[in-house]
């Protein structure tokens, strides 16, 4: 009984088995692989099976969960038996294939939106709103804050002609934007504000606009939550005489608008709000918690306490309902609601190496999110596995904010003044 | 019986009675001669009657000689009996007759039976005999001189002389000549009276016992009382009188416990019985236990030898093994490569002995080293005397103070995640806005700048000549400037962060119209002056300013000049565009200032050595002055609840104050090997902070108890490191957050850092 008859002992009877699509398809028959294969063995296993021209990355799933370690080791964690024919599931893996040329800005870019997916917004420390129809190409600045811009937001992007926008800044006001997207924008035309909402009592830290609906909230320094309407009627009826005094002529044609609720709770800044639903607000504060709050009483409905001080909170994975959050230390963590009597998250991701500044549910899956970081990266996470899927590691400083595009890109900003899109992230 | 009833009873009657009673007894003296007549031989008692009439005091004497060679008893005896005499006078005369005759018989008695009673008084004591007669022939008795007046020697002294002594005049009374034997038996036998005559030794004569005599004896020698007349039985007299006892004897009939038994007695038997029944009692002596001890076992522990008090014992050698034979076996024995090796090896790592070889005894060598072992081991005992080393058996984790884990204690500032990048010179102040947002700060490179906490981002850079010494954000939410230290300059920056009607009144605030008058004092040391380069206030002063500190309202401010002495404390107010100097005279040279957090009038100023308290409303005296201890105080900061205080030292020593308790510190901690730069306290979270020229800082818990009679908690939490030490400078600064548990760090390196928890 030498090393090698052992060696060959070990053998494992697998099968392939995939949802991918005609290409990507191996024969549904068992083959017998040797145990201490890693995922990169795997993967060129399943590339020889199917004789492609190119070489593509595979992430394996036994039993629904990620592969990390080697078949034996896995089999061994799991307490797997590896008498029967395993059935290995193979999808291609979650990793950006493609780097688009990075956009330079004017200063740091602390806000970008992908959720539209012909545009993507960035909001800039010079305090300019941009809009980039594809890398290197700004077909629109939106222009008028006099503080940087912290968040921005579309607030109806699909299908109408013209793209409402909203911004929220760091002089504490928050501005709508109306964007003809049918110009061409080149040159780039500059937009000014059509509203100015007013009534924050500090920076403006963070803007969500409401799903299929026209009315957005902010979370600011003040520790409130404002609603605001971003209906032009409304608005010039209610506050019809407000004009704004003395600095910029130029600006007395705006219209100004009041918040039209106040959502008091949070005891610091709330740092970031999303509006995932109709009738719910998720908010995440400085005071190291995570509130859902019932937008037409008004009421909060969840609290949820971390001990951290959170900047960053998304809402998405299996129905929507988990929460995802990242502050003050490098861990993400992602919490169930639904589950009753605890408030300790489910997962909690601990690769990065500083603050998180930004996190977000992948639009259509219900496993992947990702993460940015002052450190500088960004993590591709999937529920499925405790490591991260892929790194992007392509900003040169803190990234202070990053997004989904299209489903298959990542759009991100950060210190380095650059908007960075890594694009080919095949998410099945 | 009577006779020491009497004694005790009539003590003093005795004492009255003997005068009288030598007195009769000389009445008594003077007839006895006349009736010692009819026993005596006539010519004698002429003798004794001449004798006593001539001298009389001669006679006195050998009475008293008699009566002293008979106890007390006898006077007083006598005295009774004169008493006696006193009541009866008429049977006086018998008794003496009875008693004159008792004499005789007794000497003729004694000749009776002298072998059989006298042999014995003879050999015990001679005396005795004429004791016994005194005894019993009471008092009248003795009248009868003896004709012989040898007195009371041994008669043997007299056996070879031919007197037996001397008579009342001193010629010697002759023996008389022995009858031979067989003669005298012969005269014995005819006579028929002889059996009652008796040989008297002493006046060598015979006596004649009367018929009465002999009687008297027989009865005597029966038990009977010698007197016939005598009647043993007779009535008792109760002579003693009961009524006027002190301590009357008590006449009650002996009480029945006497002759029962006692219960105590049964109970302390029956205690007993059930204490042997269960064994408490023993009656078997112990097994002594076999004396043997282990010859080669450890003696360190053996009894006997453990009793003294110095007792060590010697270290055990190992005993002898095969190797140390003289003739080992082979394998024992090294080979020579083994012996070169060990040659090579250090001295201390070579074997101590390495066997060899002998064929015979004989040949043994002796002992090498045997000199230089005894030197060595008189060089041990000289050099080092054995002493039990008394080692304490404590655990040194039981010596910790009982302190609770840091992981109960969190949150605090533990990491490093964020740092504020930008300033060219050693960062020198920093100062936290009251909401969190912003930061600001100052460097030796003369820029003041603020950071947005969240990202690390500069916000604005004001420019100066000379060196920040010291920034202060206004503690007002609602009034975002800036107090920055500048060399003389004391300037007010407007920082444009609040919202536009909060900018209105600062631009208000900030816009020096007409000066109010200040005092003459004042104006030497202070001026206002608008400054032009960024639109706030500049407020000169006449020496460097070193330290600057808002009132919690944030309208007051002061402003400390090390360098100033008694002057080097100012108090400006920011509404009134007025500088006040302060009302209290001061000592030593003013460090930094404090406005109490709670109680509006209060300031604390330290100078390099002391903390004192003044009340500025009051204008007295400092109210309390905190004694550190410390040699250069270099920064303090106090507890917002008001009553404790923290103070940094330039040797590293950071003090606790409780004021409420004491003027001394509470708690001295020693952690820094280097000065203390500066300690902070944080506003809601219960902790505190020092940093230090070492660049570290360190993290503490400090806990305040509402109960006041619960001392403070303080437990250090972690050390942050992080910063570089440049030009021999660490950390600088560090303020705590004013909402979380964050910990900024101002280095020399020119990096703000910001520690998380």
């Amino acid at each position: 009984m030498d090393g090698g008859g052992e060696d060959a002992s070990k053998v494992i009877h697998v099968k392939f088995v995939t949802k991918l699509d005609s290409p990507f398809q191996v024969p549904s028959s068992s083959v017998v692989i040797p145990s201490n294969v890693t995922r990169l063995g795997l993967s060129s296993i399943v590339n020889s099976l199917l004789t492609l021209e190119k070489h593509e990355a595979f992430d394996f799933l036994i039993d629904g969960e990620l592969i990390r370690m080697s078949l034996e080791q896995f089999l061994l964690a799991k307490g797997i038996s590896a008498e029967r024919t395993l059935e290995i599931e193979y999808i291609r893996a979650v990793a950006p294939r493609k780097e688009e040329k990075p956009s330079l800005h004017d200063d740091w870019v602390s806000a970008v939106d992908g959720s539209s997916s012909r545009f993507i917004l960035t909001g800039c420390y010079d305090g300019l709103g941009r809009i980039w129809s594809s890398p290197e190409s700004c077909t629109h600045i939106l222009e008028g804050h006099s503080g940087a811009i912290s968040s921005i937001a579309f607030v109806n992007s699909e299908g109408a002609e013209n793209v409402t926008v909203a911004t929220a800044a760091k002089d504490r006001t928050l501005r709508l934007f109306k964007v003809d997207t049918a110009e061409s924008g080149d040159p780039t035309t500059r937009v000014g504000a059509y509203k100015i909402l007013r009534g924050h009592k500090a920076s403006v830290a963070s803007v969500a606009a409401q799903k299929y609906g026209s009315k957005i909230c902010s979370g600011s320094w003040d520790c409130t939550i404002n609603l605001w309407d971003t209906d032009e009627a409304t608005s010039e009826l209610s506050v019809a005489g407000k004009r704004r005094k003395g600095n910029n002529q130029a600006e007395e044609t705006q219209l100004e608008g009041e918040a039209e609720s106040t959502f008091v709770g949070h005891t610091q800044c709330v740092s970031s709000v999303v509006w995932p639903e109709h009738d719910v607000i998720y908010s995440c504060s400085w005071d190291h918690s995570v509130r859902r709050w019932d937008v037409p009483t008004g009421k909060e409905s969840l609290n949820l306490f971390c001990g951290k001080a959170l900047n960053t909170v998304d809402v998405g994975g299996e129905g929507s309902a988990l929460v995802a959050a990242g502050g003050s230390d490098p861990i993400l963590r992602v919490w169930d609601p639904r589950k009753p009597g605890t408030s300790a998250p489910v997962f909690q991701f601990a690769s990065h190496a500083s603050w998180i500044s930004a996190c977000k549910w992948h639009k259509s899956s219900w496993f992947h999110l990702l993460s940015a970081s002052y450190d500088g990266k960004i993590m591709l996470w999937d529920l499925r596995t405790a490591w991260p899927l892929s790194v992007i590691d392509t900003h040169k400083d803190k990234v202070l904010c990053a997004d989904w595009w299209k489903g298959d890109s990542v759009v991100s900003g950060g210190a380095d003044s650059n908007l960075r899109i890594s694009s080919g992230i095949s998410i099945s | 019986m009577t006779k020491k009833k009497s004694e005790a009873a009539n003590e003093d009657q005795t004492r009255d009675t003997k005068k009288k009673s030598v007195s009769a007894v000389k009445s008594s003296q003077k007839e006895k001669p006349v009736l010692a007549k009819q026993v005596k031989s006539s010519k004698e008692e002429e003798d004794l009657l001449l004798d006593s009439a001539t001298d009389s005091d001669y006679d006195g004497d050998s009475l008293s000689g008699s009566l002293n060679s008979d106890d007390f008893d006898s006077d007083v005896f006598d005295s009774e009996d004169d008493a006696s005499q006193k009541e009866t006078e008429g049977g006086d005369k018998d008794s003496s007759e009875d008693e004159l005759e008792l004499h005789g018989n007794e000497d003729s008695d004694d000749d009776d039976e002298g072998e059989q009673v006298d042999s014995e008084n003879d050999e015990e004591d001679g005396s005795d005999e004429e004791r016994e007669v005194a005894e019993e022939s009471d008092s009248s008795e003795d009248e009868v001189a003896p004709r012989n007046t040898v007195g009371d020697v041994p008669l043997e002294w007299y056996k070879d002389e031919k007197h037996i002594g001397y008579d009342i005049t001193g010629k010697k009374i002759t023996k008389k000549e022995k009858q031979d034997k067989l003669d005298s038996f012969l005269a014995n036998m005819d006579d028929s009276k002889n059996w009652r005559k008796i040989y008297d030794e002493y006046n060598d004569e015979e006596v004649e016992l009367t018929k009465e005599e002999s009687k008297l004896i027989r009865r005597m020698l029966k038990g009977e009382a010698p007197h016939a007349d005598f009647d043993p039985y007779a009535p008792y007299v109760d002579w003693f009188k009961w009524d006027d006892a002190i301590h009357p004897l008590s006449s009650a009939p002996e009480p029945k416990r006497r002759f029962i038994p006692s219960k105590w007695e049964a109970k302390k038997v029956v205690k007993y019985v059930r204490a042997i029944r269960k064994g408490l009692i023993k009656f078997d002596k112990p097994e002594e236990e076999p004396n043997v001890y282990l010859l080669w076992g450890d003696d360190s522990a053996s009894d006997q030898k453990s009793k003294h008090l110095t007792y060590i014992p010697p270290p055990k050698l190992k005993l002898p093994g095969h190797e140390e034979s003289y003739n080992p076996s082979l394998e024992y024995i090294p080979t020579e490569e083994e012996k070169a090796a060990y040659e090579l090896m250090y001295e201390e790592d070579r074997p101590k002995f390495i066997p060899k070889r002998f064929t015979s005894l004989r040949s043994i060598p002796a002992y090498e080293n045997a000199l230089k072992e005894s030197f060595d081991r008189c060089l041990d005992l000289y050099l080092c005397p054995r002493v039990r080393k008394k080692r304490i058996n404590i655990d040194p984790e039981s010596l910790k103070p009982k302190l609770p884990s840091r992981k109960d204690l969190r949150p605090y500032p533990n990491s490093c995640y964020l740092e504020y990048k930008g300033h060219t010179g050693a960062v020198t102040s920093v100062s936290p806005d009251c909401s969190g947002q912003w930061i600001a700060s100052g460097s030796a490179d003369g820029s003041v700048r603020i950071w947005e906490v969240e990202t690390g981002r500069c916000l604005k850079v004001w420019q100066f000549k000379e060196a920040v010494k010291c920034v202060a954000w206004n503690p007002l939410p609602d009034f975002p400037i800036l107090a920055v230290a500048i060399g003389q300059d004391l300037v007010i920056l407007n920082t444009e962060l609040g919202t536009d009607e909060e900018q209105q009144k600062i631009e208000e605030l900030l816009r020096l119209g007409t000066l109010p008058e200040q005092d003459e004092a004042v104006a030497a040391i202070v001026s206002w002056l608008p400054d032009e380069t960024y639109g706030g206030i500049k407020i000169k002063h006449f020496k460097n300013i070193s330290y600057v500190d808002w009132h919690p309202r944030g309208d007051y401010l002061s402003a400390v000049m090390s360098a100033g002495e008694t002057r080097g404390v100012v108090i400006h107010q920011l509404s009134m565009h007025k500088t006040q100097r302060l009302p209290i005279k001061m000592r030593g040279l003013p460090v930094c200032t404090l406005f109490h957090p709670t109680h509006r009038g209060m300031f604390i100023i330290a100078t390099k050595k002391n903390v004192r308290v003044f009340n500025l409303q009051k204008r007295e005296l400092a109210i309390k002055k905190l004694e550190t201890g410390l040699r250069e105080i270099s920064s303090m900061a106090i507890h917002p609840g008001g009553d404790n205080l923290i103070v940094g030292s330039k040797e590293g020593k950071m003090c606790w104050f409780d004021m409420d308790l004491s003027s001394k510190p509470y708690k001295t901690l020693k952690n820094h090997p280097k000065d203390i730069t500066n300690v902070a306290f944080h506003r809601s979270y219960p902790l505190f902070a020092s940093c230090s020229e070492d660049s570290t800082a360190y993290v503490f818990h400090g806990k305040v108890y509402s109960d006041l009679n619960e001392n403070p908690l303080i437990v250090p939490l972690e050390i942050l490191r992080g910063h570089s030490t440049s030009s021999n400078r660490g950390v600088l600064d560090c303020k705590f957050h004013p909402r979380q548990p964050w910990l900024f760090t101002a280095g020399a390196d020119s990096v703000i850092k910001l520690y998380c928890h």
